[in-house]
């Protein structure tokens, strides 16, 4: 019966090293037992008392125990982390609330199977900044402009650190360079009765930009019929609404919009797709009485109403 | 002269505002070709970075939300009139370093000079409307600057055209705040805090 004893610690190794393990202060030439997740361990891997793990892999992570051959008393435990060390992460800066402030997110450009920190520092001039880190996600954080229409550079330096290495990413930009906002929201189109090449399109402002009136954002209007691949742009420096006035007749069209603040920055992605297909006109299923006598005698008129037709129109009151 | 908040005078707030918002922008459009110019012109590499330069005001501003109609006018006007004396000591340094040569940086830098000034003006009168009155001008005029060498007179030019550039956008927002509230709104025209 094995007892537990010898206090146990998470050791880190990187992909492809030599692991030795000791059997805590056990001698060398001491009878021992080691088990990997409770699974016995064959001498092959033994170097006297000594645990040998040769160019370790990700699935040789695990505890390893050691216990003294006769007494079955735990000796030496270890739970082994293979991983590697974090490669430099990728940063991204943006504002999407200006003037209020800007948000930084990052993320590894691959795992490291082990766990990593974060540390982030936000140098404005000679001022460091504070960045609020996000709840969730855990990979962002927040920075308040203190100050607005600066010339100086912000330099926000990233850090990941876990036990085999370190990695780090800076970045450096102008305040008006990260300024983009959210796609505009509440896209909708409609027909306009009447208008068969008429789409109306409204929208509203991102709800995550904070003064539209005095930092009002243009617009970036495109449409297409689904028939085509060829997208038609307008650009719309004010207002939240425009009238398509040169769509085909009765095609099906995919409208999406962007943003970008009037004076700095850069353009929103696009809006969710929306779909419309211009007014038409009601197709005319009934012919009145007066008609029907005029088809007959002109021609041979080829329009039999199938017998099951309702007749609907009013006026002419033939046959319900 | 019409008291500052009787509707002739609130028409013609409005109208001075939204004519300062696009002469604003036009003006940060053409410093940004200015500066594009005086880069390549003077053989500066265009990401250096610039210290604060003595005696250009600069664009920068903490709090600014929270700034009153007045401040803003009276920020803005020093602002030009310091840059409307800088911008013309940059004229006759470029004339003496490259002189009737240069058919590019000279007349571009000369155009800047005159938006500003007739910005300048347009924020006088905008202050006339508040029925404050423009500050004098004795005093704005920024010191002789310092005997420098040529290259650090282009980083300074430098410094100039990029803390303008910035006014401009600045000067587009502060004239927005400002058509937002109307003549004689001494009141600080804050954000709203609603994110």
């Amino acid at each position: 019966q094995r007892h537990s004893q010898q206090d146990s610690h998470i050791q880190y190794e990187r992909v492809g090293a030599d692991v030795t393990m000791k059997c805590g202060s056990m001698d060398w030439d001491a009878a021992v037992t080691w088990t990997a997740n409770g699974t016995d361990i064959d001498d092959s891997h033994l170097n006297g008392s000594y645990l040998i793990l040769k160019n370790v892999d990700l699935t040789q992570s695990g505890q390893y125990s050691c216990y003294e051959g006769s007494s079955w008393h735990l000796k030496y435990q270890t739970y082994l982390r293979v991983g590697v060390p974090p490669k430099e992460p990728l940063l991204t800066c943006r504002s999407n609330n200006y003037p209020k402030g800007f948000y930084c997110v990052w993320h590894l450009p691959s795992p490291t199977y082990i766990p990593n920190s974060f540390n982030i520092s936000v140098i404005h001039g000679t001022r460091e900044m504070v960045c609020e880190k996000d709840i969730f996600p855990k990979n962002r954080c927040h920075i308040r402009y203190l100050q607005l229409f600066s010339t100086v550079k912000y330099k926000v330096t990233l850090t990941v650190t876990n036990a085999l290495g370190k990695s780090s990413t800076t970045l450096t930009f102008d305040e008006f360079a990260i300024v983009k906002p959210d796609p505009p929201e509440f896209v909708v189109a409609k027909p306009v009765p009447n208008n068969p090449r008429r789409l109306e399109v409204s929208w509203q402002n991102p709800s995550s930009w904070p003064d539209p009136e005095s930092f009002p954002l243009k617009f970036f209007l495109r449409y297409r019929p689904l028939i085509l691949d060829q997208w038609q742009h307008v650009e719309l420096s004010d207002g939240t609404s425009h009238t398509i006035t040169d769509a085909y007749a009765g095609k099906e069209y995919i409208i999406q919009v962007a943003a970008k603040d009037n004076d700095i920055g850069t353009w929103s992605d696009w809006s969710v797709a929306v779909h419309a297909t211009p007014w038409t006109e009601e197709p005319k299923h009934l012919t009145t009485e007066v008609q029907i006598t005029e088809t007959t005698s002109t021609s041979t008129s080829s329009f039999m109403p199938p017998p099951t037709t309702k007749i609907c129109d009013k006026g002419a009151g033939v046959g319900s | 002269m019409a008291a500052a908040d009787t509707p002739s005078a609130t028409l013609r707030h409005h109208d001075l505002c939204s004519r300062g918002i696009r002469l604003a922008r036009k003006m940060r459009s053409d410093v940004t070709d200015l500066l594009d110019i005086y880069v390549q012109r003077q053989g500066l590499d265009a990401s250096i970075s610039v210290a604060a330069v003595d005696g250009v005001p600069a664009a920068a501003a903490e709090r600014w939300a929270e700034q009153t109609g007045t401040q803003r006018l009276l920020d803005n006007l020093a602002a030009y009139r310091a840059f409307r004396s800088l911008l013309a000591q940059m004229l006759e340094e470029q004339r003496e370093q490259l002189g009737d040569a240069d058919a590019e940086l000279g007349p571009a830098l000369a155009a800047v000079l005159l938006q500003v000034s007739a910005f300048t003006y347009h924020l006088e009168e905008l202050l006339e409307l508040e029925s404050r009155g423009a500050p004098a001008e004795e005093g704005s005029e920024p010191p002789a600057p310092p005997r420098l060498s040529l290259f650090e007179q282009k980083l300074r030019g430098l410094g100039v055209l990029r803390e303008l550039a910035q006014w401009a956008v600045r000067s587009v927002r502060d004239l927005r705040q400002l058509a937002k509230h109307g003549p004689g709104s001494g009141a600080a025209l804050g954000l709203p805090e609603s994110q």
